[in-house]
């Protein structure tokens, strides 16, 4: 069945542009709120441990024998077979860009001149794919790709806290240098 | 189970900020879904509003705050969320009402103001990540679609030119848009690829801009559909599935989210062959290289072959299988919920041939619209057909 | 049963503190922008009715909520800022639970020659009286100090 041409929809735009000059120069009416709210966000065991062991220098995972895998991050249940997971496996402090990104927009989305280098990294010792966000360091733009080797750069162990940012960055690793 | 159709459409403008207030939004876009279809608030039986984060708003549990001018007062209400994922949501959730018995007509309003929350909409995002593993890294959102895009890219090794020309169709796709923030005629691919890097491989034209808008959708049951119009469009399929928020435990080049979400819309529509049966697809795009990604979850080419398809021009809207027609998010807008109305809406202009300067030139009679969202966790799928 | 593990010693980290941080910049919309727009060089009010129900709002709205009818620009007339006192209470504590110095008395106040109900805060010397039913009236910030925002309005006072 052709269809006649008919009149276009939507066949107008209702709606009132509104400028950030219109703000700063109070063409506009308008009110401000800053909310401010505190959180205390309960760890559970899974995170307590491991934020526990980030502050000893390691890495620790969970495993679920049922899916066969070793987690990292560390969980206590798993998220496919929905059973709770088993043991606790040290891991190795080392692995695999899996993936990454040259930002040259800091946290706050601010334009900076040298870029930050972020992605995910697999850890050693975890099934694969499995690992978790950090910063990269002592690389260039240049020399970072997907499937380089990196280890964990630590923070010196009085100034460990309990937290991911334990490790300052991972860097590149050649394998079987400490 | 009814047949749901849909008889109504509705948008606002989309921009940066709009001067209305959420409510006003939500009643300037059901409006116009009134004036295409003639039904009042009276004849409405249940609403339902898509709205993403609280926080862009500023308003907590701001479906309460919307639901006057989305002609809810004193009828049955839900509000549904799932990020991005919303815009296909919504009008699912709205399918449930209708195709379940409960209602006879139902209204679907989506709806969302990110201008509200200053000096960025970025500054609601950072809340999104865990807070013990993701958050005291500091994270830009834009960092995670340049993660995702970096794999992809690297995976099939596909090249930033070609992923430049699907922002390029879209802007330009966007010119025969009323609501459009940011059409482009005549924007190249040198102008994609010269645009300011944010986190390689992710530049500034690759990114669809935050916006203010609303808009709206009627469904009937398709007895009440036939009283309207001698041609109405039906909801024949839909699915919807979401991944684990452990995102770095994913291998993100290829989204089974939506690949799942779109095995279940098409089973439901009998669609058995859907590169063969789709007239027409509007996959979300909220980012360029997140066409293709989804064009391969929606199962409509092989894996790594979106760009080839975008290169050899198969997906404009003279070729075989257009794709975002409207201008999608990259060239309308990217008012998160509220993309409905480029998703679904949009579906139901070209399947009922009221598309005007956008309409694609084939006749078609099967489209497929799609939404994702949080995380890399959420795949909507939704499969419109003509009656 | 649920997890194999169990944290017994108080010393293991158990929480992570955090806040959630934004500002927000709420537009009056296209209504409240004409109704602050007003205030900021009248000492009265607008309000907008119906064309199809005779609702009449104040503040006043685009659209009517019960029957989803547009109202427009010529349904919307000037009102003077007085009120009756419909429900009221004392408070005595502010939202974070600390006692006020001086407690606060929060009146719903039906806006007169409208429908429905408006938040004030209504200043009183005397808190042992019965404000119910009690005529009152706004008080507004001098003309060169408004800003185009419900603070605009000081307070309501008895007439």
């Amino acid at each position: 069945m052709m269809t006649t041409k008919k009149e276009g929809y939507p066949k107008y735009a209702p709606g009132t542009k509104a400028s950030g000059k219109d703000i700063a120069n109070k063409n506009i009416t308008h009110s401000w709120w800053e909310p401010e709210v505190q959180y205390s966000w309960s760890l559970g065991p899974a995170y307590s441990r491991f934020l526990q062991e980030l502050k000893k220098g390691k890495i620790i995972g969970r495993t679920c024998k049922k899916c066969e895998r070793v987690i990292v991050p560390p969980r206590m249940f798993c998220e496919y077979c929905y059973k709770p997971t088993d043991d606790w496996i040290y891991l190795k402090d080392t692995g695999k860009i899996e993936t990454f990104s040259i930002s040259y927009l800091d946290p706050n989305a601010r334009r900076i001149k040298d870029p930050i280098l972020i992605g995910v990294i697999s850890i050693d010792g975890a099934s694969p794919m499995h690992g978790f966000m950090h910063y990269f360091g002592e690389m260039s733009k240049d020399e970072i790709h997907i499937g380089m080797k990196v280890k964990a750069v630590w923070k010196p162990e009085k100034e460990r806290t309990g937290s991911i940012t334990d490790i300052k960055y991972f860097k590149p690793w050649k394998g079987g240098e400490k | 189970m009814n047949r749901v159709a849909v008889i109504g459409g509705g948008m606002t403008l989309f921009r940066r900020r709009l001067l209305e207030t959420g409510k006003e939004l939500s009643f300037l876009a059901t409006k116009m879904a009134m004036e295409d279809s003639g039904i009042e608030k009276k004849d409405i039986d249940m609403v339902v509003m898509g709205s993403a984060p609280d926080a862009f708003d500023g308003i907590h549990m701001k479906g309460e705050n919307l639901l006057d001018g989305a002609a809810a007062a004193n009828k049955p209400y839900v509000r549904v969320f799932n990020g991005g994922g919303t815009s296909v949501f919504a009008p699912i959730a709205g399918w449930w009402h209708v195709a379940s018995g409960v209602a006879d007509t139902a209204l679907v309003v989506c709806e969302e103001k990110m201008g509200s929350c200053f000096p960025h909409p970025q500054t609601a995002f950072q809340h999104i990540w865990d807070p013990v593993i993701d958050r005291p890294l500091h994270p830009n959102l834009v960092w995670l679609f340049a993660m995702e895009m970096n794999r992809y890219m690297t995976v099939h090794d596909i090249k930033k030119e070609d992923i430049a020309l699907v922002a390029v169709k879209n802007k330009r796709n966007a010119a025969g848009h009323p609501c459009a923030q940011l059409p482009d005629e005549k924007i190249t691919v040198d102008d994609v690829l010269n645009s300011e890097i944010m986190a390689w491989p992710v530049q500034r034209l690759d990114i669809s801009p935050p916006s203010d808008g609303a808009s709206a959708l009627i469904l009937c049951s398709e007895e009440k559909a036939r009283q309207y119009t001698d041609d109405p469009i039906f909801i024949d399929g839909v699915g919807w599935n979401i991944d684990s928020t452990m995102w770095t435990n994913r291998d993100l080049y290829f989204p089974r989210y939506v690949a799942n979400a779109a095995k279940m819309a098409y089973k439901m529509a009998g669609i058995q062959d859907p590169r063969k049966e789709i007239d027409f697809a509007e996959p979300y795009d909220p980012f360029d290289y997140k066409e293709l990604h989804h064009l391969e979850g929606l199962l409509l080419c092989d894996k790594g072959q979106a760009p080839i398809l975008t290169r050899e021009g198969v997906t404009q809207r003279d070729g075989d299988l257009p794709v975002c027609p409207s201008g999608g998010l990259l060239g309308v807008g990217n008012p998160i919920a509220a993309t409905m109305g480029q998703k679904v809406c949009e579906l139901y202009w070209q399947l009922s041939g009221k598309a005007g300067k956008r309409q694609i030139p084939t006749d078609p009679q099967i489209g497929v619209g799609q939404a994702w969202g949080d995380i890399m966790q959420m795949g909507t799928v939704i499969v419109m057909r003509r009656g | 049963m649920t997890f194999f593990e169990k944290q017994t010693d108080p010393t293991t980290p158990m929480h992570w503190l955090g806040n959630m941080q934004a500002d927000y910049l709420y537009p009056s919309g296209i209504a409240g922008d004409k109704l602050f727009k007003h205030i900021m060089k009248n000492d009265t009010f607008l309000a907008a009715k119906c064309p199809k129900c005779n609702k009449t709002y104040f503040p006043p709205r685009l659209y009517c909520e019960d029957c989803y009818s547009e109202i427009p620009n010529k349904e919307w007339f000037e009102i003077p800022a007085t009120g009756k006192i419909k429900l009221y209470t004392i408070a005595t504590i502010d939202t974070y639970g600390n006692k006020l110095e001086n407690p606060k008395v929060i009146g719903m106040i039906n806006i007169d020659k409208t429908d429905g109900l408006f938040l004030g805060v209504i200043k009183t010397d005397n808190l042992d009286e019965n404000l119910q039913g009690k005529q009152v009236e706004a008080v507004f910030k001098s003309k060169n100090e408004r800003d185009g925002t419900l603070k605009d309005i000081l307070y309501f006072k008895k007439k």
